[in-house]
């Protein structure tokens, strides 16, 4: 392990420390008050003040391993990230923008919008732009106490956005099991493949552009990387760019507690980055043969 | 109301039903072959663009590939544009020459490999490549719309009105085998 790594890894042990050990002393505390406060003099005071104490430890262990891990992101990862992949940056506090993110057409306005770990950068030809997505939507029920305000989640994943290799006009969305959250007139198109049909709804505003770009080939690669990624996938081709968004409940480039920071997370997080390169490759949007050189 | 009214007015509805349904059936196939018909322009269309893009490429290279040169000339006839008149296939002939004088140029130009990398000549290329999937696009466009449309033609009971009205299966604009596959560089 580099020496960089054991320096993230040693402070974060450091906060876990804290953690574990504040987390014994308030669950002792806790345990001591059912078992034993009645007989100790002054018992109950005493170990309210040990609760307290292995609580703020804990509290500070949390604090530290935010600490860390911002420092891991912004300092270590950004460097990598700028290393691995041309014109590469990343910002861990910053995601796309609401605006970037509902202009793919088919995820509807969120009450609740949070986007993180942006990631810009060129592979092989081909510009991106990807982050972290969680929507949510406020909900109300009646409770005896008065009305409760409350947010569900109807997308946590991760949204992309490439360059596409083929200049068009309209609209086109493919998507599973949705329809387009937009007011513009989008047709409902059915092509050749009985298969893709089932998987996806395909929906456009010119019919000429959907057959254009989803040729027979292209088809077969859309259900591969749908094959290849768990959860509900939508693709729309806008403005000559593709955007795909996967709903899977995931959270890119994540450092979990008691998790080591080691060479197989950084393994982990390059795994994340394999899907841009899985996308690029598998559509083959880095073919630049449609266009003038 | 009179009784007798009643049973008129339900007389009249039974007889309207079956209008109504007729009327709004010839509608339906009338609109669908508008679209098919559509559709056929837009074959037209990339069509005559390739025919430009390949008119290009062939001023390119005629210094290389004299043979594909000329037989491009044989389809030169049609610079102006596609014949109205041209049925689908006449149609389908023409784009199996231009396949042939495109075939015939990849191969030509494998001795040049100077040429090959002329920026003139990859945009070339590319603009072909474009072309060709439009049109391959605008083909499946059309037989998506005639596939609709024969299916209608021959259900029943929308094939009664069809027979009525004297419309018949329309021919699917055949590919040729080559070009079902995906555009790429042959060279």
């Amino acid at each position: 392990m580099n020496d960089k790594l054991s320096y993230y890894q040693d402070k974060k042990a450091r906060s876990e420390k804290f953690i574990l050990i504040g987390g014994a002393v308030a669950l002792l505390g806790v345990l001591s008050l059912f078992i034993a406060a009645s007989t100790l003099p002054g018992g109950f005071e005493v170990l309210i003040v040990v609760i307290l104490i292995g609580l703020i430890f804990v509290g500070v262990g949390f604090a530290q391993f935010s600490s860390v891990v911002k420092k891991f992101k912004n300092d270590y990862l950004k460097e990598m990230i700028s290393e691995w992949i041309e014109d590469g940056y990343y910002d861990p506090k910053r995601g796309l923008s609401p605006a970037q993110v509902y202009h793919c057409e088919f995820l509807k306005k969120a009450d609740r919008f949070h986007s993180e770990d942006l990631l810009t950068g060129k592979i092989d030809g081909v510009r991106f732009e990807a982050s972290d997505i969680q929507l949510q939507e406020r909900r109300q029920r009646q409770t005896k106490n008065g009305t409760q305000t409350y947010y569900v989640t109807y997308f946590k994943g991760q949204m992309y956005v490439f360059d596409f290799n083929k200049d068009f006009e309209g609209f086109l969305q493919v998507l599973e099991n949705q329809r387009p959250q937009s007011r513009r007139k989008y047709d409902r198109v059915k092509l050749e493949s009985i298969e893709f049909n089932k998987k996806f709804n395909t929906y456009s505003t010119n019919q000429h552009t959907a057959f254009y770009i989803l040729t027979p080939q292209f088809q077969e690669r859309l259900m591969a990387i749908e094959r290849a990624h768990p959860g509900k996938i939508g693709f729309s081709f806008i403005d000559n760019q593709l955007h795909m968004a996967i709903n899977n409940n995931k959270s890119n480039f994540t450092i979990h507690l008691f998790r080591r920071i080691d060479e197989a997370l950084i393994k982990a997080f390059k795994e994340d980055l394999q899907v841009i390169y899985n996308i690029i490759d598998e559509l083959k949007i880095n073919k630049r043969i449609f266009k003038e050189a | 109301m009179q009784d007798w009214m009643i049973v008129l007015i339900i007389i009249g509805v039974i007889l309207l039903l079956p209008v109504g349904w007729f009327i709004s059936t010839m509608n339906t196939l009338k609109r669908k072959e508008v679209k098919v018909e559509e559709a056929e322009s837009g074959i037209d269309v990339a069509l005559t663009k390739r025919f430009d893009a390949l008119s290009k490429l062939v001023q390119t290279v005629k210094g290389y590939a004299k043979h594909e040169a000329e037989t491009f000339e044989k389809v030169v006839k049609w610079r102006a544009g596609l014949p109205k008149e041209l049925s689908l296939e006449q149609k389908q002939e023409f784009m199996g020459r231009m396949n042939e004088v495109q075939s015939g140029i990849n191969v030509a130009v494998e001795a040049y490999p100077d040429l090959k990398a002329e920026k003139v000549f990859v945009n070339l290329q590319n603009s072909i490549n474009n072309v060709e999937e439009h049109l391959q696009a605008a083909r499946r466009v059309y037989n998506s719309n005639v596939s609709t449309l024969n299916q209608r033609i021959v259900t029943f009971p929308t094939s009664i009105v069809a027979g009525m009205i004297g419309m018949t299966r329309k021919k699917f604009f055949e590919a040729d085998e080559a070009k079902k596959s995906d555009v790429e560089i042959s060279f």
